[in-house]
C-alpha cells in the first residue's frame, strides 16, 4: 500500500509544495487553494507541513452520509466525489489535519487524490520533508535507516567525547 | 488579477497616511515592460514622484514596498520583497531586499506594491485581509520591539496566515539605520528604509491574502521552472551543499581562508577567532534541528534554505532566538574582533528586534572601538565603556546604546559610521569603510577586487548586493571566465583583469532578478543561469543533459511579455541608469564613485592576501572601463543622452535636461554595450 509521508523535521518551510499542488491542480498559485499547507511557526524556527494522510479508517469517510467519500483500493487514496457530497460539513469537522478544503468559487467541497498516484508537492520537495512511498516496506525501511543512522552517529560521538572509554 | 499580463497581481495600493486614504491603481503595463517591478518600478515611481528636495523623514518621502511579478510564484526562489525610499543614512536612493513570506502573501491578496506617502498624526499599523484595507490605531504597538509587535498583530489577526512587516523602536527613537523586519527576522536592513517607515508614525503592515496567481502561459512556465530548478540542483555549488548545510555562514570559514574576511574594523582580513563563530559552531550549539537540515529555513520556494535558526536557553543570553546570515555574525564578530557566537547572537537578535540594521550597527560599534584603541575617543572617559576589540560585553551594550541613542557615544553611533566619524574629527574619517555614506559589508575588497570594484560603484553606497561577484570566488574553469567577461583573472579573487566586464554582467542581471522577485543566489553565488551551465558543460568531459534558469524565458512564460536574452540584461542596464539617475539629482558624481582610503593606502597586514590594497590607479582605469559601458560621462560622471535615448528612457531624459544633468556631448559617447559583452553567447 501507498502512503504519503509529512516529516516536519525535513521541512525548511519553503512552501513549494502549496504552490505546486495548486498550481497542478487548479493551474494557478494560490497556498490558500492548495491542499497541503505549511504551518509557518516562527517563532519556533519550526515549519510543519499538514495535509491528508489518507487513512484506513478515515474519519471523513465515516462520517460522510451519503458515502461520498471512499478509499481506491489501488493507491489507498482516501477520494471526495463532489457530485455525491451535500456539503453538510462533517468530515471538516471530524478530520484531524484540516485536510478537507472549500472552494467559495465553484462551491465544492475537495481534498488531496494523491494526483492519481504521483503526488506533485513529492516532486518540488527538496529535503523530501513531504515523500511517497508506493510501497509501506520501503517507508518502513527507511525510517529504519535513519534511526539506525542516528544511533550510530551517536554511539559514535560519544565515543569521541568520552575517549574511547566505555563500561 | 491583472487583465493583461501574467505573474503580476495586477493592483497597486496608494497609501495616504496624512489623509487616511487608501486608493488601488492598475499597475502600468508599460512600466511592467520597461522596469519589470519590484527594485526597477519603484526606482521609477521614485523618480517621478518623490520630490529632489523631500526630507527623508518628511512627509514627501515615499515608502515603496513591492515585488515582481515571479514574486510568490513557484519557482528557483521567488520570495523576495523590495522596499525603498530616499536614504535617511545617506541622503540618495536608498532600497533594501528580503527574502520572506511577506512579499508572496502581498500578492495572494491581490497588491504588487504598497506606495505609502504622506505622514500619520498618530500611531498607526496598516491591515490588509484581501480587498479590504485598514488605517489602523497603533498606540499599544508603539516603542514595542519588533518581536512583540509581529506576534501580537498575527494573534489579533488570522495567526501564522497573517504576515507582518514592522520597524522597531530604535527606528522611531531616529536611528537612521533602521530597518524594516518581515515575518520576525528578515529584514530589509541596509540604507534605514525602517526609519523612514517610523517616521510616517507607520509601526506595522499586516497581511493576510487568499487569492490566486495566474501565468500568461501554464504549460511553458511548467517546463521553465522545472528546468531551471534541475539547473540549481545540478549546479556544482549547490550539489556541495556547504550552503544548504550552514547557511551564509559558510562564510565565516570560507572567507577567513581566502582572505577576505573583514577583522577588527578592517584592519585585518583573517581572524585567528573565525572558528569559533563559523557556520559550524552555529549549527552545533545554537541550531535547534538535527539531521538534514540543522536549523535551515528557506523564503518561499527555495531549496537551498540558508537561514539559520538558533535558540539558547541558559546562560546570560537565555531566550535569545532567530534566524541568522553571515553579514550580522561578520560585524558583531570578526569586524569587533570578538569569538564569543553567543554574544553574537545575542547582539543580532537585539538589533534584529530594536530594529536597526545589523550591518551599520556592527560597523559602527567596530568603528568606535578602532577609534578608541587609535586614541581618537575615550569611550571610558566619556561614557563609562571600555570599548576595545574583543569586549564581547562592550559590544553587547553599544547595541543598546545605539539602539536608544544613550549617552555621548549611543547618540553618535546612531547617526551611523560616516555621519559620526564627521562629527568626530580628528582624522577619524580615516577609519571609516564608508561609500556615499553606507558603510561597507563583510567582504575585504583588498582581497577581492570584483568585490571592491563593485562597492565602489553600487547605487546605494558600498554593497556587494548590486552585483554580488561571487564567481571570482568559487573555483569555475577560466575558461568560463574568458568566455564571458573576456579574461581568465575574472575567476581570480586577486586579479584585475574582466572585472569591469564580471561586474557590468552581475550588475544588470542583479537588477533584474531583484526587479522580477527572485534570489541573488541563484545566479551569483551558484551559478545556474543561462548560459554559464552550457559553457561548463562545453568544456567538461562529462557528457550530460544540460539544465540551466533562464530568466529570459521564466519572464516571458510567466507575464507574457516577449524578452529575449539580450533584452534581459538591457533592462538591468536600464534599472541601474535610472538610479544612477536618481543619485545624480542628488548630487553623485563620479568623485563620489571611489574606495575609502583605508582599501587605498593601508596594504593587509597577514593572511593569504597579505600585501594587498587596491590600487588607486586601477580603480580609476576600472571607473573609466565601467563608465564606457554604462554611457556614463568619464569626467563627470553624468549620464549621455545617446545612453538614455538608446534605452528608450526619454522622459528620464528630459527631466535631467532640464535640471542640466545630462553629460556634455564629447567624441566618446555611450554606445549599445551590452550587444559587445553578450556576444556569443546567444543560443
Amino acid at each position: 500500500m501507498p502512503k504519503l509521508t509529512f516529516n516536519a523535521e525535513f521541512c525548511t518551510g519553503c512552501r513549494a509544495c502549496e504552490l505546486a499542488c495548486s498550481f497542478k491542480c487548479d493551474g494557478v498559485f494560490s497556498p490558500s487553494k492548495s491542499r497541503i499547507r505549511v504551518v509557518k511557526m516562527d517563532e519556533e524556527g519550526i515549519d510543519v507541513p499538514v495535509g491528508c494522510e489518507h487513512c484506513d479508517n478515515a474519519p471523513c469517510m465515516l462520517v460522510c452520509p451519503v458515502k461520498a467519500i471512499t478509499e481506491d483500493k489501488e493507491t489507498g487514496a482516501v477520494l471526495l466525489n463532489h457530485d455525491t457530497c451535500i456539503g453538510c460539513k462533517e468530515c471538516l469537522a471530524v478530520c484531524p489535519f484540516g485536510a478537507i478544503h472549500y472552494d467559495e468559487d465553484r462551491k465544492i467541497y475537495y481534498k488531496c487524490d494523491l494526483c492519481g498516484g504521483e503526488p506533485e508537492c513529492v516532486k518540488w520537495c527538496e529535503t523530501k520533508a513531504v515523500n511517497y512511498y508506493s510501497d509501506l516496506d520501503d517507508l518502513l525501511r527507511d525510517r529504519r535507516t535513519r534511526r539506525a543512522e542516528m544511533t550510530s552517529r551517536a554511539m559514535s560521538e560519544s565515543r569521541f567525547s568520552s575517549g574511547g572509554g566505555s563500561q | 488579477m491583472s487583465g493583461t499580463l501574467g505573474g503580476y497581481a495586477g493592483t497597486v495600493l496608494r497609501i495616504d497616511l496624512s489623509k487616511e486614504k487608501v486608493k488601488k491603481e492598475e499597475l502600468s503595463r508599460e512600466e511592467c515592460a520597461q522596469y519589470i517591478g519590484g527594485r526597477g518600478r519603484d526606482a521609477k515611481v521614485m523618480f517621478n514622484e518623490v520630490p529632489v528636495n523631500a526630507d527623508p523623514l518628511g512627509k514627501d518621502n515615499i515608502l515603496f514596498i513591492s515585488t515582481g511579478p515571479i514574486t510568490g510564484l513557484l519557482g528557483p526562489t521567488t520570495g523576495r520583497v523590495n522596499v525603498a525610499a530616499r536614504s535617511p543614512l545617506t541622503g540618495i536612493y536608498g532600497n533594501s531586499n528580503a527574502g520572506t513570506n511577506f512579499g508572496p502573501e502581498l500578492k495572494y491578496a491581490g497588491y504588487d506594491c504598497l506606495i505609502i506617502t504622506g505622514k500619520a498624526d498618530k500611531p498607526v499599523y496598516i491591515a490588509i485581509d484581501d480587498d479590504d484595507v485598514k488605517i489602523k490605531d497603533a498606540k499599544k504597538l508603539w516603542g514595542e520591539g519588533v518581536f512583540e509587535t509581529t506576534l501580537a498583530l498575527q494573534d489579533k489577526l488570522n495567526g501564522y496566515e497573517t504576515k507582518v512587516a514592522a520597524c522597531g523602536p530604535a527606528a522611531e527613537k531616529g536611528v537612521l539605520f533602521g530597518s524594516v523586519i518581515f515575518d520576525l527576522w528578515d529584514a530589509a536592513g541596509r540604507t534605514g528604509m525602517g526609519t523612514v517607515m517610523a517616521s510616517k508614525k507607520l509601526k506595522a503592515i499586516a497581511v493576510t491574502g487568499r487569492g490566486e496567481l495566474e501565468v500568461a502561459d501554464p504549460k511553458r512556465y511548467r517546463d521553465i521552472i522545472e528546468d531551471g530548478w534541475l539547473g540549481l540542483v545540478n549546479d556544482p555549488g549547490f550539489r556541495m551543499g556547504e550552503h544548504q548545510a550552514l547557511g551564509t555562514s559558510v562564510c565565516v570559514g570560507w572567507g577567513n581562508a581566502q582572505g577576505w574576511l573583514p577583522t577588527r574594523n578592517f584592519r585585518e582580513s583573517v581572524f585567528e577567532g573565525a572558528d569559533k563563530i563559523s557556520g559550524e559552531e552555529f549549527r552545533d550549539t545554537i541550531s535547534i534541528k538535527i539531521a538534514p537540515v540543522p536549523g535551515g529555513r528557506a523564503c518561499m520556494s527555495c531549496p537551498n534554505r540558508c537561514k539559520r535558526f538558533g535558540r539558547i536557553d541558559s546562560g546570560k543570553y537565555a531566550g535569545t532566538r532567530g534566524n541568522i546570515e553571515f553579514e550580522g555574525v561578520a560585524a558583531f564578530g570578526s569586524k569587533c574582533g570578538v569569538d564569543d557566537l553567543k554574544a553574537v547572537f545575542h547582539a543580532y537578535m537585539l538589533a534584529n528586534d530594536y530594529g536597526v540594521d545589523c550591518v551599520s550597527c556592527g560597523n559602527m560599534i567596530a568603528t568606535f572601538m578602532e577609534l578608541a584603541e587609535e586614541g581618537i575617543i575615550n569611550p571610558k572617559k566619556s561614557d563609562g565603556i571600555d570599548l576595545r576589540f574583543g569586549n564581547a560585553d562592550a559590544m553587547v551594550e553599544m547595541v543598546h546604546r545605539i539602539a536608544n541613542m544613550e549617552g555621548k557615544l549611543g547618540k553618535l553611533g546612531a547617526t551611523g559610521a560616516d555621519q559620526a566619524t564627521k562629527k568626530i574629527g580628528k582624522g577619524a574619517e580615516d577609519y571609516t569603510t564608508c561609500i556615499k555614506g553606507m558603510d561597507t559589508i563583510a567582504c575585504d575588497p583588498r582581497a577581492s577586487k570584483g568585490f571592491g570594484f563593485t562597492f565602489a560603484v553600487a547605487s546605494r553606497g558600498s554593497d556587494h548586493l548590486r552585483a554580488h561577484p561571487v564567481f571570482e570566488m568559487i573555483k569555475l574553469k577560466d575558461e568560463v571566465g574568458q568566455e564571458m567577461f573576456g579574461s581568465e583573472e575574472s575567476c581570480t579573487l586577486r586579479g584585475y583583469g574582466g572585472k569591469v566586464n564580471m561586474v557590468f554582467y552581475h550588475e544588470n542581471l542583479s537588477a533584474v532578478t531583484d526587479s522580477m522577485g527572485t534570489c541573488r543566489f541563484m545566479h551569483a553565488s551558484y551559478y545556474a543561469q543561462y548560459p554559464i551551465p552550457e559553457i561548463r558543460a562545453k568544456y567538461s568531459r562529462k557528457k550530460r543533459e544540460v539544465h540551466s534558469i533562464k530568466y529570459h524565458e521564466w519572464l516571458s512564460a510567466a507575464t507574457g511579455l516577449d524578452i529575449d536574452y539580450d533584452e534581459l540584461l538591457r533592462i538591468g542596464d536600464r534599472i541601474i541608469n535610472l538610479e544612477r539617475a536618481i543619485n545624480t539629482r542628488w548630487g553623485i558624481r563620479r568623485k563620489h564613485d571611489t574606495l575609502p582610503k583605508k582599501f587605498m593606502k593601508n596594504p593587509l597586514p597577514s593572511g593569504p592576501a597579505k600585501g594587498e590594497v587596491f590600487s588607486k590607479k586601477q580603480l580609476d582605469k576600472m571607473l573609466d572601463e565601467y563608465y564606457e559601458l554604462r554611457g556614463w560621462d568619464k569626467k563627470t560622471g553624468l549620464i549621455h543622452m545617446k545612453k538614455l535615448k538608446d534605452l528608450e528612457m526619454d522622459d528620464v531624459y528630459q527631466d535631467l535636461k532640464k535640471r542640466n544633468l545630462i553629460a556634455s556631448s564629447s567624441k566618446k559617447k555611450g554606445g549599445k554595450t551590452t550587444k559587445k559583452t553578450t556576444k556569443g553567447r546567444k543560443k
